[in-house]
């Protein structure tokens, strides 16, 4: 099984990709890229956390405290309607992008 | 509040770290969950939690990578990390600590507090009302600044000028008067102002009304404006006092205003006369008595107004070319003119103050790099256990730094004495007194001196301290010579301060060798035991010369009488005490022949017996008697050199000289006798022409008295009182003074700055003695074991000491030379302020380095003494 490297700034659309879906703690936010990717995107903890701290500074998330179904305290983050905005954006610059990427690959 | 809001994110996201436990919390909840799963893939507990830890990374590193998402909440961490521990490390070595603070502390606070008395002095703002338009007016001669213009030049000037809104004018030194009537007679300062002045300055009266324009005419009535201080003192406070009368010179004045208090200009002032044209004061061209302040008019730049006073000083040259050929009025910003007279003693000053900080400096540094030595090992040790190059440079510069902000604390504190010192000794300026205290600007300029004596002291060290090599440190262990980089780093750093120690006491040697031929100048007559005072006689009750002499004759006779009193002279202006009243003279039939000549002598009137009084004395011919009365021939005495430059070669006594009295025709005496040469102002001056009339035939209204003493000076003066008080109640009895104060007087402002200098050179000299101190003994306490071995191959002790003395003197040797070139600069730089000396003196020059050589000699003695006690064995066995 290769992992491909995640390209720079990709984490961040992922993170808020998944996070749109639900709010979710770090942990669950890294085996979501990973399964949703089908175990292609492996998002290593050295980069997770730090863009998680980044992303909340920038307002696009925001995370609380929660008590879980097992009765363990985890953090929680969930989508700001700022990062939803954001995500939209991100989205449309990414698809532009891969679209062309794909349509270089796809000529000739 | 939307920013308000940002503000706060700004900060929330920025300044503050991350919380460390909250993210503690999270990775550990990360890696629990990653070893549940673990398990639930069937690994073993222990698999488990290896490969979750082993998948997750150095939780540390993740951690520093969390933090860098806030660079600036970072860095402040770290720096508050460093101080922490530089705040545990430095008491644990406090005389470091101490000597480094309070090294800087001194210079630092030497420099604040002069920086603070030249800001007061020059830089602040004048208490006027748009003192940019305001500028001074002096007199000049072919374009030499002269000091005085004449009052006609001046209410011509005043008439013609349009650039300027406003022109007046001040009498710009003591003008005194005697006020009689209700309490004790007393002589007051009473300086001449034209009409406008206070007007021009936009100062209003705090009571009352300014002059008007008809008080300064001819025939205008006598009026006065008081001070607030005078009006306080003499009458009582009393609001009523405007459009009464108060007798000045026997005068009933009417006074028409009081001034806001504290208000001064120029001079001090109990009260303000009005010029009025024509009067004594302002009577001819050739009587200079004014300095002028103007406002330019709205709009005017400074040099329209230049030009313009400019072509009325021509036009008056062409109407009036035998008094104003060459003579012209130069204008100059008013903050500019009334900073002059403290500017070049005040940045000698502050460039001597700022030397003693580059040594301070210098000293601080040779501590660090000492220290730095002794810190290699420990600096090893913390690079082999991972701690990184730039953290290690970053926390020696924080240490570093928090010494610099100690001393510049300290220099705080250090610095309000030092200016209360400095203000103490030095003249004030013509504004009034300065006010010592803390400013704003003397706070920034510590802090920003301590900033740059960090980077000048505390970078290098630094960096070259975190730069040293782990592995050889350690292998070489304790007694290496691997300090070799760092041994001529503190070796360059004694010779700086030599250097610059040598300059100080160079210039202060200068100095104090000016001030020593000054007060070693013959002021041509016997100051010692001579008391002087003065006696203003009022032209209202005194209008007739007869009357002026027999009161004056009388007083003479008196007080020669008193006990302890051997001879009494009379002059109006005493030599030093009271300068001016130089006047032009020739013989008549230079004087016929239209001929420019500016031979200018210093006219004084006696009574006889002064010379003998002074104990001046008479070379030829005889004094003035008193049968050289009114009616009788005019007689002069001349002093040596007029005579000689007059009648080189020819007996002066005899001839008859034309004097210029301001009048068409000039006054004609005849030589009767040559007395000797006298300093008429100051000691710096020297002697100068001289010529004096018989007090019968010239007289004046104000005369002083030359008491030559052996006696209880206190008696005397109350003697001398009585007998006044006996001659007429409403006289004073005012400036009573020895010569011998008066000739301190006249030096106290040169030796102010040569004792503030001395001070400073002090210092430096102190702080490079215990730099050398310093270094020789870490030289000694390094070489231990050489010098053990030397003594063991039996060198004497003696050599071992005399290599010591020997490389201390080569550093200040090498100091010297250095000091040479840059003490010829600063020798140019004094050479205004010298007397008697070149700026380059060999004497000062030997001496100095004499004496610095002394200082260096005892500064290593104690560690040469130590090495030649070394005992061999004990060194070696040391090893």
């Amino acid at each position: 099984m290769s992992r491909s490297d995640l390209l720079q700034g990709s984490l961040d659309l992922l993170i808020l990709r998944v996070l749109e879906m639900e709010p979710l703690h770090g942990w669950a936010v890294s085996k979501r890229i990973q399964l949703l990717s089908r175990d292609v995107l492996e998002v290593n903890q050295g980069s997770l956390y730090p863009a998680l701290y980044r992303l909340r500074d920038r307002g696009l998330i925001e995370s609380e405290w929660r008590t879980s179904d097992e009765g363990r305290r985890i953090k929680v983050y969930h989508l700001t309607s700022r990062g939803r905005r954001a995500l939209g954006r991100e989205r449309r610059s990414w698809r532009r992008f891969a679209g062309a990427v794909e349509a270089i690959l796809a000529a000739g | 509040m939307r920013w308000i809001e940002s503000a706060r994110r700004w900060l929330r996201t920025r300044v503050r770290r991350p919380d460390e436990r909250e993210l503690d919390e999270e990775l550990r909840l990360h890696l629990e969950l990653e070893i549940e799963e673990n398990l639930r893939r069937g690994l073993s507990p222990g698999e488990a939690r290896r490969r979750a830890l082993a998948a997750f990374g150095r939780v540390e590193d993740v951690k520093d990578d969390v933090r860098d998402v806030r660079p600036l909440a970072r860095w402040l961490g770290d720096l508050r990390r460093d101080a922490r521990i530089a705040l545990r490390s430095l008491p644990r070595q406090p005389v470091f600590a101490a000597a480094v603070v309070l090294t800087l502390g001194i210079g630092i606070g030497g420099d604040v507090a002069m920086l603070g008395v030249l800001d007061a002095a020059l830089f602040r703002t004048l208490p006027y009302p748009e003192p940019e338009r305001l500028v001074f007016g002096r007199v000049t001669y072919d374009g030499e600044v002269g000091r005085t213009v004449s009052g006609p030049d001046f209410f011509d000037t005043r008439e013609r000028t349009r650039t300027l809104a406003s022109l007046s004018a001040i009498t710009p030194f003591p003008v005194e008067a005697t006020v009689t009537g209700g309490a004790a007679p007393e002589r007051v300062q009473a300086p001449l102002v034209s009409s406008g002045l206070f007007e021009t300055l936009g100062v209003r009266p705090f009571l009352g009304r300014d002059f008007t324009h008809e008080e300064g005419e001819p025939g205008g009535p006598p009026v006065a404006v008081l001070s607030n201080a005078f009006w306080q003192r003499r009458l009582g406070e009393d609001f009523d006092v405007i459009g009464t009368t108060i007798a000045l010179d026997g005068v009933p004045t009417t006074i028409v205003g009081v001034m806001p208090p504290g208000f001064r200009f120029l001079v001090d002032a109990d009260a303000w006369r009005p010029i009025q044209r024509g009067i004594d004061w302002a009577a001819a061209r050739q009587f200079h008595n004014f300095v002028l302040v103007g406002r330019l008019a709205p709009g005017v730049p400074f040099a329209a107004a230049q030009a313009e006073v400019d072509v009325i000083s021509r036009q008056l040259a062409a109407a009036y070319p035998d008094t104003n050929e060459g003579k012209g009025i130069r204008l100059t910003p008013l903050r500019e003119a009334l900073g002059e007279s403290v500017r070049g003693p005040l940045d000698l000053l502050l460039a001597a103050v700022t030397l003693v900080l580059v040594v301070a400096c210098a000293n601080a540094a040779g501590l660090l790099v000492a220290r730095g030595s002794a810190r290699r090992q420990e600096m090893a040790v913390r690079t082999v256990m991972g701690a990184r190059r730039a953290r290690l440079a970053r926390q020696l510069l924080t240490e570093n730094g928090l010494l610099a902000l100690g001393a510049a604390g300290l220099g705080i504190l250090l610095s309000l004495g030092i200016q209360r010192g400095v203000l103490a000794f030095l003249p004030t300026d013509a504004l009034g007194p300065l006010r010592a205290g803390l400013s704003g600007s003397m706070i920034a300029a510590a802090i920003l001196l301590a900033l740059a004596t960090l980077a000048l002291f505390g970078v290098l060290p630094a960096i070259r301290m975190a730069r040293s090599e782990p592995a050889s440190e350690l292998r070489s262990g304790r007694r290496t010579t691997s300090g070799r980089g760092s041994a001529r780093t503190q070796r360059i750093l004694v010779v700086a301060q030599v250097a610059m120690t040598s300059v100080l006491v160079i210039v202060s040697g200068l100095l104090l060798r000016s001030f020593l031929q000054l007060r070693g100048v013959d002021p041509g007559f016997d100051a010692e035991g001579l008391l002087t005072a003065e006696v203003a006689l009022p032209a209202g009750t005194y209008g007739h010369m007869a009357e002026r002499l027999a009161f004056f004759e009388r007083l003479r006779e008196r007080a020669t009488a008193l006990p302890g009193v051997s001879a009494v002279g009379v002059v109006d202006r005493l030599p030093v005490r009271d300068g001016g009243g130089n006047v032009r003279v020739s013989t008549p039939e230079e004087w016929g022949s239209g001929g420019v000549f500016e031979r200018l002598a210093y006219q004084r009137r006696v009574l006889p017996g002064y010379f003998q009084a002074m104990g001046i004395p008479l070379l030829s011919g005889r004094d003035v008697t008193r049968g050289d009365e009114r009616d009788a021939p005019n007689v002069m005495l001349v002093s040596a050199s007029l005579a000689d430059d007059l009648f080189p070669d020819e007996d002066a006594v005899g001839r008859v000289l034309a004097v210029d009295i301001g009048e068409a025709e000039p006054w004609i005496a005849e030589v009767v006798g040559i007395v000797g040469d006298v300093v008429p102002n100051s000691l710096a001056e020297g002697t100068d022409y001289a010529m004096y009339f018989s007090y019968a035939q010239r007289s004046a209204a104000s005369m002083r008295l030359a008491i030559r003493t052996h006696g209880d000076r206190a008696g005397i003066t109350s003697g001398l009182r009585d007998i006044l008080g006996s001659l007429d109640p409403e006289l004073p009895l005012a400036g009573v003074v020895s010569m011998d104060e008066v000739l301190a007087t006249s030096l106290a402002g040169r030796r102010s700055v040569m004792t503030v200098l001395l001070a400073f050179a002090g210092v430096a000299l102190l702080l490079a003695a215990v730099g050398l101190y310093g270094l020789m003994a870490y030289h000694v306490s390094r070489r231990v074991h050489e010098i053990g071995v030397r003594i063991a191959l039996g060198a004497p002790t003696s050599t071992v000491a005399l290599a010591v003395l020997r490389r201390g003197l080569g550093l200040v040797a090498a100091g010297l030379a250095v000091a040479l070139p840059l003490s010829l600069a600063a020798g140019r730089f004094v050479q205004d302020m010298l007397f008697g000396v070149g700026g380059l003196d060999l004497l000062t020059w030997a001496g100095t380095a004499a004496f610095l050589s002394g200082v260096a000699t005892l500064a290593c003695l104690l560690p040469a003494r130590r090495a030649a006690v070394v005992d061999p064995m004990e060194a070696l066995r040391a090893e």
